[in-house]
């Protein structure tokens, strides 16, 4: 099939050197006269760094934020006369510093909470902060938003309150899938701790991966994507641990209707290092075993089988000095889906692992440097065994990467960042071993590739004058398996107008490259899904996003954003008629590569303090895919060399979360979400196929129509969340009531087409039954449900 | 716990067990399909030693009412009129149309159109289809014969521990010098019977030419069985997949629904050449 091939010259290469004799000719003026004054900003209750923590001169105006990693360095004029800085955060008590600028300058600063007993609600950046940065189309989420908003059967999920914001549609009803300006599933970049995430779901993605006690925060970019990320296309998910509590030891915990947690932290070394340890798993599997145990005499009885799920997070940090921090950090995590019988065994495991080891030093107070080493592993297991035979299916990526970021703070003009990362990837995927013990018979079969990418990366955030920042970024990507080599050049630019402090204009265009590609069918995330990486066949993709946008601050409390998105997307990857995923050994020949477009507009007024906090988000957009066509010849694709919809081509979608602290003790919160339904695949004819003697009559073969031509019904679901708080002598508890969809709305999963037969006519039984009819239903997956978790901290 | 908590918590319980929260998941709706053009539908399966035989057919719009009577459904769909001719080795073998009564009776199978001539076995020549229907539309096939792959043996196992139970095990030897496709049918007591096993399979992760395809622990003593391999052609394979596919896709959300892969043209169907080795077991220690 021939394609499109990338301009990668001499357009980009011009664009490119343009770029660096613009970002020359701005360094050449250094800031003379001026002292740096540079560290970290704490919460004080327990050391955790706080990312995007405002630090302002205040005889300037001049100010900068910390970066994710809580550093910050900022240039103030040299003089005997004393300064004030200023450091704040939503939620923590302003503190002010007064000192005389006479040499660099380390400050580390603790900040205490906020005197309320209220929920705080802690955002990464204020207001202000958010409008006085070029980054657009990001989203963020504190985990004490989510443990307030209501959540399917009280199991709170940082994916799925992420989900909540405008622009972020999720896939199924309940799944944890994104699908980001119409991107597909896999084309979203999940990092936890800065290790890949591949399979960011449990139970079929209904819960995410992300145990709340244990993160942080979460910040997705949309659009406008920073230098530093690549390797999707349609957004980045940056999940945070939290660090662990360096001045005492602490903890939380939650019983919950299917699962229980205990996260304990505290100091190695008080106020120096610290550690903190997390684990959840489901019980459902217990109460099962019991179940099974008592109605195991019965001989008609059928054992319900094992299904369980667990996380454990582990992270410890170490100061090792003024100018180096050491942080190791790792997840685990596996769902356990199994049987046992009397004559077969069936055993189906799934899950993450992650590792980061992470090195910061600071070279000086403007130079600031992340060193990164990072393992992820994402694998399924179908293991099962019949007397005498046994089969074993599985796969797996896994990738190795060492990644090295740097800061430099220049002047109060540039911030630039770079850096280089390089990864192996290993992929074994559709492995097969099967046969009978006595090695008479014997299956195998699957592909194993080694990949290596490489990405280099230099940006530079600028401010001209006092109205106007422009950032301007290159991301050089390589990727080499199959004896083939790839690579990309993708600029990224955004830039930020302030024609008033309450208001600022922003734009942004990135291109994305995309090496590795998910071989998915369904909107669900399956543990079956395979990563594959590009290979001859197989180009990477790539995407070019343009978006532009306003802010405009409401009074103090209230902003109102509004963005407008472009984007093109290439070298999609679909799937053939009918395509065999599961043990195929030649899975390149399901695939089909086409192009694809998707245009939107989001709203979304937020507010963030006072007792009642919350936003409303609005969503517009039309998604397409086109000029797909199979890979492998004779292959069938509906709609090859058309536009088709995908599923997720939503038209409207709309969210309304509110939380408010009715009492010192109580919280209640709401969600109310509205979507157009998603497309489907509907056949609109039939034929009957009597097939050859010895076979079954198949009266109704459905002859589907246009590839996703149809559209469920639409989606509305209200949720409510009551936090009643308790304070003994120990520490905090509370006990959580979730109502999930307070309506009992039936929202349709699937729809289907099925025959009807007489009464007393079982098709089963009768080959030759005839139906009488077909009617159309729809199968929803949660009527309302009530779930009570308690939590406790200490 | 204070006594002035109480009121918040007996809220709890109380909406707890306000929550009935079950129902029905799944509801009847209404729903628009597009109209929909029928097409031709065709199956030919050539069986050395049997007579040509064709089922020429139309499709029909999804919600299109199903007569009640089985014959008057069977009329419903059916093509007739149409000049029917399989050719091979330079003969050409005109169908008849009309009911094939022989295979009504003996097989269940309808097919319209038919000819007394049998299907000579010829592993080199292929086979050649060409339709025009009464609206003069021309349907193609050709397809070829393969020969069978004989079974190796049916093996019965019985259960160690619960030894009233028996599995069986049926063998066969794949070619390793060729791409091959199999039907595997299994039937217990009658072939007349819905089959307990009908899948399509390939050769692609055997390893040492043993292919061995087995039942559950479900067999008692003298019960009968009939075991089925088909040796298929790529097309065939193909085209059953395909069709299985769209029949599974319909209610399964985590299928990948299917257009039907046909290896004829100007129709939806299959014109293939079959061999096959049946062997039938009476199950005993």
């Amino acid at each position: 099939m021939k394609q499109k091939d990338i301009p990668h010259s001499p357009a980009p290469i011009r664009i490119a050197a343009a770029f660096l004799l613009f970002l020359g000719c701005s360094l050449a003026s250094a800031q003379p006269g001026s002292v740096t004054i540079s560290g970290s900003v704490r919460d004080g209750d327990n050391g955790e760094t706080l990312i995007g923590a405002t630090i302002l001169d205040l005889s300037t105006g001049i100010g900068t934020t910390t970066n994710e990693y809580g550093f910050y360095s900022l240039a103030v004029p040299a003089g005997l006369e004393s300064r004030s800085l200023s450091f704040s955060y939503v939620g923590f008590q302003t503190q002010t510093v007064d000192f005389i600028p006479v040499r660099d300058t380390v400050l580390n600063i603790t900040l205490g909470q906020g005197v309320q007993l209220y929920e705080v609600v802690v955002k990464a950046n204020s207001f202000q902060e958010q409008m006085n940065t070029t980054e657009m189309s990001v989203e963020e989420i504190s985990t004490r938003e989510v443990k307030v908003i209501p959540a399917l059967l009280g199991e709170t999920d940082i994916l799925k309150t992420i989900q909540l914001k405008p622009g972020i549609p999720s896939g199924s009803e309940g799944s944890t899938g994104l699908f980001v300006r119409g991107g597909g599933s896999d084309q979203n970049l999940i990092v936890l701790d800065e290790a890949v995430v591949y399979n960011a779901n449990h139970l079929f993605g209904f819960f995410s991966t992300f145990n709340t006690d244990a993160v942080k925060d979460l910040k997705l970019y949309k659009g406008g994507f920073p230098a530093q990320y690549g390797g999707r296309l349609s957004s980045v998910i940056d999940v945070r641990m939290k660090d662990g509590n360096n001045q005492r030891i602490a903890g939380t915990g939650g019983i919950g209707l299917i699962t229980s947690r205990l996260t304990l932290e505290g100091p190695i070394q008080k106020g120096k290092s610290s550690f903190i340890v997390s684990g959840r798993r489901t019980y459902a599997d217990i109460i099962t075993r019991q179940v099974n145990s008592a109605n195991a005499d019965k001989p008609d009885y059928n054992p319900i089988p094992d299904y369980y799920f667990y996380d454990f997070n582990a992270k410890a940090n170490f100061t090792l000095g003024e100018k180096d921090r050491l942080f190791l950090s790792g997840y685990f995590g596996r769902d356990v889906f199994g049987f046992d019988g009397d004559f077969f065994d069936f055993g189906f495991f799934w899950g993450n692992a992650t590792g980061t080891a992470r090195w910061n030093h600071v070279f000086s107070p403007k130079l600031f440097h992340n060193l990164t080493l990072t393992y992820s592993d994402y694998n399924y297991n179908i293991e099962s065994k019949v007397t005498g035979f046994s089969f074993n299916v599985g796969s797996d990526v896994s990738d190795l990467n060492l990644k090295s970021d740097f800061y430099l703070a220049y002047n109060n003009r540039h911030t630039l960042r770079f850096g280089w990362n390089t990864t192996r990837h290993s992929f074994g995927v559709g492995r097969l071993k099967a046969g009978s013990d006595d090695g008479t018979v014997s299956f195998s079969g699957g592909d194993d590739f080694t990949a290596y990418s490489f990405a280099a990366y230099f940006a530079d955030e600028m401010s001209l004058g006092e109205r106007w920042k422009l950032q301007t970024g290159l991301r050089l990507s390589a990727f080499a398996n199959d004896g083939k080599f790839f690579s990309g050049i993708e600029p990224r630019l955004a830039s930020l107008y302030r024609p008033r402090p309450d208001l600022s204009v922003k734009a942004s265009y990135a291109r994305m490259y995309q090496y590795l590609h998910l071989v998915s069918t369904s909107g669900i995330a399956l543990p079956t899904d395979i990563w594959y990486p590009a290979t001859r066949r197989i180009r990477p993709q790539y995407s070019d996003q343009l978006a532009i946008g306003w802010e405009k601050l409401l009074g103090d409390r209230f902003l109102l954003t509004n963005e407008y998105y472009m984007k093109w997307l290439s070298r999609q990857v679909d799937f053939v008629d009918g395509a065999q995923l599961f043990a195929n050994s030649n899975l390149e020949e399901e695939f089909a590569v086409g192009n694809g477009h998707g245009y939107g507009m989001e709203w979304g007024v937020e507010k963030q303090e006072g007792k009642l906090k919350g936003w409303v988000g609005y969503t517009m957009a039309i998604i397409r895919r086109r000029d797909f066509q199979p890979v492998a010849e004779g292959r069938l694709f509906s709609g090859a060399g058309t536009t088709f919809f995908p599923r997720y081509d939503r038209r409207h979608d709309f969210s309304l979360v509110l939380m408010y602290d009715l009492h010192p003790r109580l919280t209640l919160s709401g969600t109310v979400v509205y979507g157009s339904g998603d497309r489907t695949w509907l056949p609109v004819g039939r034929f009957a196929f009597q097939d050859v003697y010895g076979a079954d009559f198949q009266p109704v073969v459905p002859l589907y129509g246009e590839r996703n031509a149809f559209r469920l019904p639409y989606f509305f679901r209200s949720d409510l969340g009551i936090v009643y708080k308790f304070f003994p002598k120990w520490g905090e508890s509370d006990l959580t009531l979730s109502i999930f969809n307070l309506t009992n709305r039936r929202n349709a999963f699937f729809l289907f087409l099925e025959p009807q037969y007489a009464e007393g006519t079982d098709p089963a039984e009768n080959p030759l039954a005839i139906p009488t009819g077909i009617a159309a239903k729809q199968v929803s997956l949660f009527p309302i449900l009530g779930s009570l978790t308690w939590n406790f901290k200490f | 716990m204070a006594i002035r908590h109480l009121p918040f918590l007996l809220c709890f319980p109380i909406l707890l067990a306000a929550l009935p929260g079950c129902g029905n998941l799944e509801k009847e709706i209404d729903l628009d399909l597009p109209t929909y053009t029928p097409q031709y539908v065709v199956e030919c399966y050539l069986e050395p030693g049997e007579p040509f035989r064709l089922a020429l057919s139309k499709s029909l719009p999804f919600f299109e009412p199903f007569p009640t009577d089985p014959s008057e459904f069977v009329s419903s769909i059916l093509e007739d009129s149409a000049d029917v001719v399989i050719s091979h080795a330079g003969t050409d073998y005109p169908l008849q149309n009309g009911i094939d009564v022989a295979s009504l009776l003996e097989k269940v199978k309808v097919y319209n159109y038919y000819s007394t001539e049998k299907v000579p076995l010829d592993y080199d020549q292929p086979f050649s289809l060409s339709i025009r229907t009464r609206s003069g539309d021309v349907i193609n096939g050709s397809t070829r014969l393969l020969p069978p792959v004989p079974i190796d043996s049916v093996v019965v196992e019985f259960d160690l521990v619960r030894d009233t139970l028996a599995r069986a095990l049926t063998y066969i030897t794949d070619d390793p010098n060729a791409s091959n496709y199999y039907r595997r049918m299994y039937h217990m007591h009658s072939l007349d019977s819905i089959p307990d096993q009908d899948f399509v399979t390939n050769d692609d992760f055997v390893d040492d030419r043993i292919l061995v395809f087995g039942s559950g622990y479900e067999l008692k003593e003298g019960d009968t069985i009939y075991n089925t391999i088909f040796h298929i052609d790529r097309a065939y394979y193909d085209f059953w997949l395909s069709t299985f596919n769209a029949i599974s896709s319909n209610g399964n959300p985590f299928g990948q629904p299917s257009g039907i892969q046909s290896n004829i043209s100007g129709a939806i169907g299959i014109f293939t050449a079959l061999q096959y080795e049946r062997r039938m077991t009476v199950v005993g220690k």
